[in-house]
């Protein structure tokens, strides 16, 4: 009875892991800045949110995303809601993109996802600069874009492992 | 085309609107409460400040629970950079430490100088209270540069309120909440600070870049050719956002094809801070001093100014104490170059000597050498009917003879 109840808490656990770890990383704020390396950034959540939303993941809430939004803007200091408006858009945009793909391919998924990251971050940037006067370094934009765009494919993997597990 | 064209519509509207079978609300209606949040969070309205200090509160507790575990990885990391490096920061703070010692003594005169000043001009005095503050949330954007501590308006945390690391300046509060506050550090791109830059004493703008150095900004062309490495950067109070007579850094001149970039080397290091001080400031005006005050009042005065002068007084004998000890340090210094000159002296005189004597021996073998070659020519003939041409040996026209290799030379 206590092994079907532990086994039962673990695979609850299990399938909500990717909404916990979208918190964790939205709270922690996770980077290598103490590895000082210039410029090096990448947006752990966009490919979280990207490749969950893309599969149409079952506990994958858009208004859990959505809050998760909310607390990263607390914890980095921009305003309020403007991550969750990012979220949302690769949100609409990965649904559009499941609607309109009959055949899924990777390399497909991959460019289609440089091509949302760089509309979410400079769309990003364009409030951040024309509407709330922020001073920010455009080429940090830039780099942290590559960064993403590269890093997809590793947690990809990652991510595959994980699904691959849920269905087994 | 035109089914190409719906087809996209429905693709649109189906992302927009279609509520799969898990989720509760539709992406269109999301997007619309995300800008509706945009908006509402930059309007002042009291129910909003007060929710969204609600959601900071809870939110960065929550974040500095989380961040436990990669805090302890970054300060394991850290630990072990410094161990590695034990040894030479050591050598180098020890330096620093008897630089420092030196400079703490007229520092302290300084200052009261300056209390007394303001005194005379019967400015404010500013009594400031530093309070100890942890930082919860060091977590910085890639491109904004902050960090949470957990004092705020519970602990009289104002916006503006100063931020210290030690006493260098780090940042200023910008977002008050209960029990936390957000602190803009000063390497933030849209972190300005009026500087003074010492010993030129020339006026200019700090400004954040965004990475761990700030830039010099707004300085009047040509003032910065009076620049050089040794320079320090401390607030100017231009502006009284911060209060002036802060260090903040020193100055770093980069070397472009053309020109020279100014760039500010931070005393802290704001990727390590876990501990910070806000200053709580509050400032009263001096009375005047013509307008009579009650007695215990003028004797309070008195006493505060006694006690000043007795600092100074304290400080003074420390200063000349100072100076006694380097004084007798010199003298003996003095002495022993003095001592150290006769010796020299002496070894000069006895090698003068020893060269003119070499000089005379030299001389004579020179004479001897000629004499044997050239001394019959010079010598006075006894011979009969031979006309004597030659001079007496010992004399100075015979020396004189012998020394021109046997050449009588008639005067």
């Amino acid at each position: 009875m206590t092994s079907l109840k532990s086994k039962g808490f673990f695979s609850k656990f299990y399938s909500w892991l990717p909404i916990v770890v979208l918190y964790v990383s939205v709270l922690n704020e996770f980077d290598v800045n103490y590895l000082d390396l210039d410029f090096f950034s990448f947006n752990f959540p966009f490919i979280l949110i990207f490749f969950f939303t893309l599969k149409d993941f079952k506990n994958f809430d858009y208004l859990l995303v959505f809050l998760a939004g909310l607390i990263n803007d607390t914890v980095v200091g921009l305003p309020l809601g403007l991550s969750s408006l990012s979220f949302m858009i690769i949100c609409i945009a990965t649904s559009y993109f499941r609607n309109i793909t009959i055949r899924p391919n990777q390399a497909k998924d991959w460019f289609y996802f440089l091509f949302i990251i760089i509309l979410v971050n400079s769309l990003n940037y364009s409030i951040l600069t024309l509407f709330f006067s922020y001073n920010l370094i455009l080429w940090g934009y830039v780099v942290n874009t590559f960064f993403t765009f590269l890093f997809y494919l590793i947690f990809l993997t990652i991510f595959k492992f994980y699904l691959k597990g849920i269905n087994d | 085309m035109a089914s190409s064209r719906d087809d996209f519509i429905i693709a649109i509207r189906s992302a927009f609107l279609k509520k799969s079978t898990q989720q509760k609300f539709s992406l269109l209606s999301l997007v619309f409460t995300s800008i509706f949040i945009i908006v509402l969070s930059n309007l002042d309205f009291k129910a909003v400040r007060y929710l969204k200090i609600g959601i900071n509160e809870l939110v960065y507790r929550s974040s500095f629970v989380v961040s436990i575990p990669e805090n302890f990885i970054k300060d394991t990391f850290i630990e072990v950079t410094d161990y590695t490096t034990f040894f030479n920061d050591y050598k180098k703070k020890r330096l620093e430490l008897s630089k420092l010692k030196s400079n703490f003594v007229s520092s302290e005169i300084i200052q009261n100088e300056n209390r007394e000043l303001k005194e005379l001009i019967n400015d404010y005095v500013s009594t400031s209270d530093k309070i100890l503050a942890k930082i919860i949330v060091d977590h910085e954007s890639p491109f904004l540069k902050s960090i949470i501590i957990n004092k705020g308006s519970k602990d009289n945390i104002k916006i503006g309120t100063n931020i210290y690391d030690q006493s260098y300046l780090v940042g200023r509060v910008i977002e008050v909440n209960f029990k936390t506050s957000r602190v803009l550090l000063l390497s933030d791109l849209n972190s300005n600070v009026p500087v003074t830059i010492a010993p030129q004493n020339i006026q200019a703008i700090v400004t954040g870049s965004g990475d761990n150095y700030g830039q010099i900004k707004y300085i009047k062309d040509g003032l910065s050719k009076e620049f050089d490495e040794e320079s320090i950067i401390y607030t100017s109070g231009t502006g009284a956002i911060f209060k002036s007579g802060i260090p903040i850094g020193t100055l770093e001149i980069i070397k472009e094809n053309s020109s020279d970039e100014f760039s500010v080397e931070f005393y802290s290091d704001f990727s390590q801070l876990k501990y910070v001080f806000a200053e709580i400031t509050s400032t009263s005006e001096i009375p005047d001093q013509n307008v009579s005050e009650p007695d215990n009042e003028t004797n309070n005065s008195i006493n505060a100014k006694l006690k000043i002068l007795e600092d100074e007084l304290e400080i003074i004998e420390e200063t000349n104490s100072k100076f006694l000890e380097e004084n007798i340090d010199l003298k003996n210094e003095i002495n022993n170059l003095n001592n150290k000159l006769l010796i020299l002296n002496n070894e000069l005189s006895s090698k003068n000597i020893t060269i003119s004597q070499f000089n005379i021996d030299k001389t004579e073998l020179e004479f001897l050498r000629l004499n044997l070659e050239f001394g019959h020519k010079c010598r006075k003939s006894n011979k009969l009917f031979q006309k004597s041409v030659g001079f007496e040996p010992g004399s100075d026209e015979y020396k004189k003879c012998v020394l021109n290799k046997g050449v009588i030379i008639n005067d």
